[in-house]
This record gives C-alpha cells, sequence and structure tokens, in this order.
C-alpha cells in the first residue's frame, strides 16, 4: 500500500487544474458563439457572449485566489510548483481569451445593418476555426501532458497571423462603399482579436512545456523572428 | 605559529580543482599532501572542492547504513543533506570530521579527502580534524559553565591565550549573538533561550577558526523565530566557512542550501535490511524547480509510498 502524505494537497491541485480545463472549455465556446454571432449578425447572440464573461470572470478569480492559497499554505516544490505557475499563467490567458470573445461580440453590435463583405467574413470564420483548434489543443496538451502537442502549436497559428496581415488589403478593396469600409475598419479588429486568441493558445502551450520538460523557452519571440524555438 | 595564519589564503589550480594552500605548506594535519591526483569530474562550474567522497560505504556492526557515495562538497557554500528517516544523513555528515570513530563497531570505507588529503589516512589525527571541521549538533550543548567560558573554552583547549576577550567578542559577533550578550557575558549560558544556546554553540565552533561548519538538524528544537535567525546566520558564515547541513525540513534546505544532495533508503532483496544511498546531488534551486530523478521528485512532493 502507498500512502501519499501530501493527498490533501494534491487533491487541491488536481481540482485545481479540473476548473482551469473548464476555464478553457468556456472560453473556447465564448469564441465559437461570438464567431457565430458575427457571421448570422445575431444581437442576441452577440448579447449572450457578452453575459457570459461573468461566469469566466468569476472562475478566473477563483482561481487565482485559490492559487495564491496553496503557494502560501502548501509551499509547493518542483513539477506541483510548475504546475502552479502554469496555471497560473493559462488562467490569465484564458480570461483575455473570454475578454476578446466579448470585443468581437461588441463589435457585431455595432455594425448591425452595414453592408457586408463576404470574403472578409469567411476569412475571419477561418481565422476564428483555426483559433478555437488552437485553444483546444494548448488545453488538450495541458490536461494530456502531450509536448509534441504543445509543439506543434506556432505551426497552427501561422494561417491565423497570415490572414491577420492580408486583413489590411481585403479592408482597403472596400473603400469605394464608405458604409462598407466602415464595416470593414471594425473588422480589422476582429481579425486583430483573433490573431491575439492565436497568440494566448501558444503561450498556454508554451506553459505545458514547461510543466514537462521543466525549461521554459518562448515558442517563437516577435523581435527575433528568425529565430523561432519551436522544435 | 600566528592564530590569525592559521585561516586558508590563496587556492592552486589543479586539473580543473583548487587545493587550498594551508598553514603549513603542503599539509593539513602535519601531514603530506598530495595535490591534483584527483581529476575532476563534470563539475557544473569549477568551484574549489572541500569534500570529495568516493565509493564511501559505512557499515555499524557489519550492516551497511550508507552505500557508495559519491559526491564533491565544494567550499563556501552551504551543501544541504535532505532525505526519510533512516536513510543516513546523520551517519554521512558524521563522516566528515570522523565522528563516526567514536561509535563501536562503525567501519568507513571508500575514500574521503578533504582538499585533497585522505581524511582516513593512518597519520591524520581525528583531534585536529575536529578543530578545523566543527559541529552544531542538534540540540543545543553549551556547558554549564558561564557565556564567556563556553566560548573561551574551546580556544583555551587548543592552546590559544591571547586576546581570549577580544576572540570570544569576534566569535560571539560572528554568530549574532553580541548584542544579546554582551552585558551578561557571566551568566550561566543555561540562562539563555534555545535559540540563543544554538547561536552560542555557533560561535563556540567559530572561536577556534575552524574551515568547516557541521550542521546536524541544528534547528529542530527551535521555534520559527530562532530557526530564523539561524538560517540567517548561516548565510552571514558562508562566505568565511563551508557549511554542510543535516536536515529533515526540506524547505529549510531550499531557504538556506546552494547544494543539495537527496538520500533515499534501499531496500535489500529479502527485504531485511535498508541502506542509504545517494540519489542526487545538484545546485538547490534546480532540486527543488526540476529534480533530475523521479525518486527525488516523488520525495520533496510527497508523492512517495
Amino acid at each position: 500500500m502507498t500512502t501519499q502524505p501530501r493527498r490533501h494537497f494534491h487533491e487541491e491541485l488536481e481540482g485545481l487544474e479540473l476548473d482551469v480545463l473548464g476555464m478553457g472549455e468556456v472560453a473556447e465556446r465564448m469564441l465559437a458563439n461570438a464567431m457565430e454571432s458575427l457571421a448570422d449578425s445575431d444581437l442576441i447572440a452577440a448579447q449572450k457572449v457578452i453575459d457570459s464573461d461573468d461566469d469566466l470572470d468569476n472562475r478566473y478569480m477563483m482561481v487565482e485566489r485559490r492559487t495564491l492559497e496553496l503557494l502560501a499554505l502548501q509551499t509547493p516544490v518542483a513539477v506541483d510548483l510548475r504546475l502552479i505557475s502554469a496555471i497560473l499563467h493559462t488562467n490569465v490567458h484564458l480570461e483575455r481569451v473570454g475578454d476578446m470573445a466579448v470585443n468581437i461580440a461588441k463589435i457585431v453590435r455595432v455594425v448591425h445593418g452595414l453592408p457586408v463583405n463576404q470574403t472578409i467574413l469567411s476569412h475571419l470564420a477561418e481565422m476564428g476555426h483555426i483559433a478555437r483548434e488552437m485553444l483546444r489543443a494548448s488545453m488538450d496538451a495541458l490536461a494530456r501532458r502531450d509536448i509534441a502537442l504543445a509543439t506543434k502549436l506556432p505551426e497552427m497559428d501561422d494561417p491565423v497571423d497570415r490572414l491577420n496581415r492580408g486583413m489590411y488589403r481585403e479592408v482597403a478593396s472596400c473603400a469605394w462603399d464608405p458604409q462598407m469600409l466602415e464595416w470593414a475598419i471594425r473588422m480589422m479588429v476582429v481579425s486583430r482579436q483573433l490573431e491575439r486568441i492565436g497568440d494566448h493558445a501558444v503561450d498556454i502551450a508554451e506553459q505545458v512545456a514547461f510543466l514537462i520538460t521543466g525549461e521554459f523557452r518562448e515558442f517563437t519571440d516577435a523581435s527575433h523572428p528568425e529565430v523561432e524555438g519551436a522544435g | 605559529m600566528g592564530y590569525d595564519q592559521e585561516k586558508e589564503s590563496g587556492g592552486v589550480a589543479t586539473t580543473g580543482v583548487t587545493m587550498k594552500e594551508v598553514a603549513e605548506p603542503g599539509s593539513i594535519f602535519g601531514v603530506h599532501i598530495e595535490v591534483g591526483r584527483e581529476a575532476a569530474r563534470d563539475l557544473p562550474e569549477i568551484r574549489e572542492i572541500v569534500f570529495r567522497l568516493e565509493g564511501v560505504s559505512i557499515s555499524y556492526d557489519g550492516v551497511e547504513a550508507v552505500r557508495s557515495i559519491t559526491m564533491d562538497v565544494p567550499a563556501n557554500q552551504i551543501t544541504a543533506i535532505i532525505g526519510p528517516s533512516g536513510c543516513g544523513k546523520s551517519t554521512l555528515i558524521r563522516t566528515f570530521n570522523r565522528m563516526n570513530d567514536l561509535i563501536p563497531g562503525a567501519a568507513v570505507s571508500g575514500r574521503v579527502f578533504y582538499h585533497g588529503q585522505d581524511l582516513y589516512g593512518p597519520a591524520v589525527d581525528p583531534v585536529q580534524v575536529r578543530r578545523r571541521i566543527g559541529m552544531v549538533f542538534q540540540k543545543p550543548n553549551p556547558f554549564p559553565k558561564s557565556i564567556f567560558d563556553n566560548v573561551a573554552f574551546g580556544l583555551k583547549v587548543n592552546g590559544i591565550t591571547d586576546d581570549i576577550p577580544a576572540r570570544v567578542e569576534e566569535a560571539l559577533k560572528q554568530a549574532a549573538l553580541w548584542d544579546e550578550v554582551r552585558k551578561d557575558l557571566k551568566k550561566n549560558a543555561y540562562s539563555l533561550s534555545g535559540g540563543q544556546q544554538q547561536r552560542l554553540c555557533i560561535a563556540r565552533a567559530v572561536a577556534v577558526n575552524p574551515d568547516v561548519i557541521l550542521m546536524d538538524e541544528p534547528c529542530s528544537a527551535l521555534d520559527p523565530i530562532a530557526t530564523a535567525k539561524i538560517e540567517d546566520l548561516m548565510r552571514e558564515l558562508r562566505s568565511q566557512y563551508s557549511i554542510v547541513i543535516v536536515t529533515h525540513n526540506m524547505q529549510q534546505a531550499a531557504r538556506t542550501s546552494d547544494m543539495t544532495a537527496f538520500l533515499t533508503t534501499e531496500t535489500s532483496d529479502d527485504g531485511d535490511s535498508r541502506t542509504g544511498a545517494l540519489v542526487e546531488f545538484d545546485r538547490t534551486e534546480l532540486i527543488f524547480t526540476r529534480p533530475g530523478d523521479a525518486r527525488t521528485e516523488a520525495y520533496i512532493t510527497g508523492r512517495f509510498g
């Protein structure tokens, strides 16, 4: 028979991780709903996304508080310490992803009734789809301690970055119609939000790699893009 | 020979490991030292080595307590030895100043080098060893004498008769006790609190100007404030002395030490005997953030059976 001297602490830690994984699902659903409300110009769906942010924020605050309690009371070390560090970071990233979904939903309200451009909408839908996949992959990598999956994230992010860079040209092509241009400029912001969500997913994957290997490194370095650390 | 000159000065580089020059050139305990025979292994950085253990096993009445320990203890660092009860922590630390010699039936095999000299060589005097390698024990053990006499005693035993008051004051200052006792030097040491008594024992150890201070669970009888004072003091003393501490308080090892050795117990195949073995020895921050061995991780995170 094995007895674990720190069973209570480890149960708390597991519970905390499950809560963060749950936050990942909430954030992913918010993103999906925000993108649907954009595609359908659905104001009710957009409002639901905005309202659901309170739930995510409450979860965020609770994870933050309980993590600090474990740090103060249990002095975690080694893999436990790394997990707590990864949870703290992931918690912040997921809360930001929720805020970005809310930003998209607010834009849906603002642009309601304006003429739309289908090319831009389809590009945004593709970006939203990939960003969602990335978020799910990073959270799956955390849940399964899957280093191979975690290191795939920068690669998954490439098309999101590419579509975001191409958005300027698409928006400029709407200049002939002032109303559509107004809509398109708002869509630049949506594109930017989706690109940021992809970056948050990459950052979560970095935390997963740190948790597993004990070595922290950035997968990509914005200021030195030529030195990409992804293996 | 002048008392103050006994302290080491400078260093001589040999095959990556530096050996200290000591009182009489080429000798530590009046025995000739052969320097530089031991080639440096893959040390993380070139650092002066105080103790080098090579395949050291210690047994009591033929029963092996600690098996085949190989490690280098660096100078002017705090080296912590941690591990579960019965893993041989205290047995191991007692090999550093030949305290095991005092235990009937104890036998040490393998080799222990102190600044390159075989510590268990035939010409080495254990009493001289213990002067250069002081020890502080779990329970404060002052003599039933005045505070002053407690510190002066070791000096007199070692034949030092000049400047005794100044040396006592200096030792008490080094042990961060002077301000609390300067007006009460004639008081009996037993009138001090447990934490003060332990610092008095540290003052007694440093008074004779040792090279190494060994500490065997020095804070286990102390409250958190007294413990914090001793831990702070250890960091202060580190610049002048090499310190080895045995502790079963992992957080104390994490807080105070530069290097941590993790020992565990291995049960024999027939389940009849348990022997201590060194699992991992590395920089403390690595041991406590990403240990290299699964057994270390299991122990320090509390995931052991």
